[in-house]
């Protein structure tokens, strides 16, 4: 699986919106959910996830799906 | 143990919510947060009546990130939960009427509170405090106010838990040896808070999470100093988790009888095949842990539960092990009701629920076998099943953690209820209905799979006359080298069968071994693995082999029982088959007539062509 797929998922999972709803370039204005709890939670289940270890700074600026998926291509 | 990503995948699998809680036994293993939100979401779907639960949340750090943990765990216990969370901390302050609260009416409040709360000193340094017993004091005064203010406000239960430090202790690795010892300073403040409570208002010590999971496992740094909620999705859902047993225990009907089978449960191995010196239960392992089973069974004893022993057994073998054996911890006089027999079991939790007057639904029974656990959540529903772990390292915690097992009070009487019912016991059988047994057993779809003269598992029919002792008629033991020249001889038949089920194949468990004389046919050998006994297995087995000898042109069957210590159970076999007695351990059938083999489909396996002792036609 793709991460863009992977990540779309685990959005959608921990927002509980469809998945359709997620596109390439969404940010989190985009999603009523995505506030700053469901921001924190979207960390924590993208770690599980993709089994990463965010720092304080990736998590404050992970705040886009185009942010996440540079992230992930780096990691 | 199973891993943990089989178990989660397991869960994640389950059809029920029973199906979840088992495949999360016996010790939970820590969930990511998409598998919590991938299981409430597996819960929900499933058709369950839930009971609505309102739980109110008072704070003075962030707990907004426990919801998905809350959904989780509510859904877990069958309950449909509403949240309530209340503004950050300004409660605390002013104990400003909050209308909303009032509105929502919870029936469990949690109070999310940090030691500083109650106290500015406590927000520094410790061990540099010169007046410790007023800043204690002080603290517990604070404390009781606002206790008592939120007794008189809020309905329910209220439900205490105080942050753990975050940081080790000041003083390192001496402040366990220090006068003013840190630890020692806090442990005084809870037996202070322990003092002070009032009624429906409990204490929750999160330290004994810290204690599961360790300070580093517990915190969440990062999200501590960016957002003030503490936890890691570990911590989060362990804290959950626990505190879940209020609602619980509030909601539901408590446990109140632990009923316990005992072979491969409170020991290794079956008493009635091994003897009492050849069960598992000592010092070394596997004994060991069945020691330690014992030995928490004896601690929620502790706690005013009821032990109760269930077991398919000769009383005379249990007596002996509960009387005699060195290591046997749970004697006669801790049991409060005790059925051993041969009986089905949903029949006999029934008769201890009657004996000890509660209902069946004030029942936890422990057993490792699918067959028995099956047979009572199908029959007792209401009786709580938990299958005993099938490695004996797992099986000392495999009643942690379940909430209906906690007590909120423990009063004089109930320390003293286990003891009470010492010596009472009456021994009133009640059979389940035949009705429901029947269609248990035809719900296993078992099938027989029966061999003659098939050498490749002489080795295993040897072995079973060797081994068996409670279900085997004449108990004759032969090698391998018997059994092959029995099969090589025409005179002779060598019968066995193996059985299958929904829990899976059995195996080779059944043995008959038959001398064949013109006419007549003699059962040397009748044995059956005490594995499958209990189903009507022998019924079956008998049926095809009455069925294979007639075709053969036999037309009398002798059979034979010789009495042992161990096979009293099968003392009425012959009989029950229509076999007429013609001394004490003669029983002659003739002309033939088989049983009806119910709840079985019985098949034939062909031996492989071209192997000696192929049974033939007569002439």
């Amino acid at each position: 699986m793709d991460n863009f797929t992977k990540l779309r998922e685990i959005i959608a999972l921990t927002f509980g919106v469809p998945a359709d709803d997620i596109t390439q370039t969404t940010t989190r204005d985009d999603v009523p959910a995505w506030d700053s709890v469901g921001h924190l939670n979207l960390m924590l289940a993208l770690e599980d996830a993709f089994g990463l270890t965010l720092d304080i700074e990736d998590m404050a600026r992970l705040t886009s799906v185009p942010a996440i998926l540079e992230y992930l291509a780096t990691a | 143990m199973k891993s943990s990503p089989d178990r989660i995948t397991h869960a994640l699998e389950a059809t029920s919510r029973a199906g979840v809680l088992d495949a999360l036994s016996p010790r939970r293993p820590t969930l990511s947060l998409p598998e919590i939100n991938r299981l409430a979401a597996r819960l929900r779907a499933l058709p369950d009546e839930r009971r609505p639960l309102r739980i109110a949340l008072l704070r003075t750090y962030t707990t907004e990130l426990l919801a998905s943990c809350w959904t989780f765990e509510s859904l877990l216990q069958e309950f449909e939960l509403t949240l309530y969370q209340a503004p950050y901390g300004a409660l605390l302050q002013e104990l400003q009427p909050d209308a909303r609260l009032d509105e929502f009416a919870p029936e469990v409040t949690y109070l999310f509170l940090r030691w500083e709360d109650l106290h500015p000193r406590l927000a520094g340094p410790i061990t540099a405090l010169p007046d410790r017993a007023t800043v204690q004091a002080e603290a517990l005064e604070y404390l009781g106010n606002l206790l008592a203010a939120f007794r008189e406000k809020l309905p329910g239960l209220l439900v205490l838990t105080l942050l753990p430090r975050m940081t080790p202790p000041e003083l390192g690795i001496f402040d366990a040896m220090a006068e003013d010892s840190e630890a020692a300073f806090f442990h005084e403040l809870k037996r202070g808070i322990a003092q002070r409570l009032l009624p429906s208002v409990y204490f929750n010590d999160l330290n004994e999470v810290v204690d599961d999971l360790g300070r580093n496992h517990f915190f969440d740094a990062r999200l501590w100093h960016t957002s003030r909620y503490p936890f890691s999705v570990a911590g989060a859902q362990a804290v959950v988790a626990r505190l879940m047993s209020y609602p619980v225990l509030l909601k539901y009907p408590p446990v109140k009888c632990i009923a316990l089978d005992a072979d491969n449960t409170l020991w290794g191995g079956l008493v009635g095949e091994d003897g009492m010196e050849g069960i598992e239960l000592g010092p070394d392992y596997p004994g060991s842990a069945y020691l330690a089973f014992q030995r928490r069974l004896l601690a929620l004893r502790g706690r005013g539960l009821l032990l109760a022993l269930c077991s398919k057994n000769n009383e005379a073998d249990m007596l002996q092990v509960l009387r005699e054996h060195p290591h046997q911890l749970l004697r006669e006089e801790h049991f409060a009701a005790m059925r051993v027999n041969w009986e089905p079991k949903p029949g006999n939790l029934q008769a201890i629920a009657l004996e000890l007057n509660i209902g069946l639904d004030a029942l936890l029974f422990v057993d490792d076998s699918d067959f028995e656990c099956e047979a009572v959540r199908r029959q007792c529903p209401g009786v709580m099943v938990v299958q005993a772990p099938g490695t004996p390292l797992e099986l000392p915690e495999c009643l942690d953690g379940i909430p209906q097992l906690e007590v909120l009070q423990l009063t004089d009487e109930d320390r003293r209820r286990a003891a009470l019912y010492a010596g009472r016991r009456k021994d009133q059988q009640l059979k389940a209905t035949a009705a429901s047994l029947d269609d248990y057993l035809a719900s296993l779809e078992m099938v027989m799979r029966v061999g003659l003269d098939d050498r490749r598992h002489a080795a295993r029919i040897a072995q079973l006359t060797q081994k068996t002792n409670q279900f085997n008629l004449t108990t004759r033991r032969y090698t391998e080298a018997d059994i092959v020249r029995f099969m090589d001889d025409p005179g002779w038949l060598v019968a066995h069968f193996r059985l299958a089920d929904i829990f899976g194949d059995h195996g080779l468990v059944g043995v008959a071994l038959l001398r064949l004389d013109g006419e007549t046919a003699e059962v040397d050998t009748l044995l059956i693995s005490c594995r499958v006994i209990g189903r009507g297995a022998e019924t079956a087995f008998l049926a095809h082999l009455l069925a294979h000898l007639a075709q053969r042109g036999i037309r009398l069957v002798r059979g034979y029982y010789y009495p042992t210590a161990k096979n009293e159970m099968v003392k009425d076999f012959w009989p029950r088959h229509a076999f007429t007695a013609v001394d004490e351990s003669t029983f002659e059938l003739e002309p033939i007539t088989a049983p009806e083999a119910r709840f079985f489909r019985v098949e034939t396996e062909e031996a492989i062509a071209g192997i000696a002792g192929v049974p033939r036609l007569p002439q």
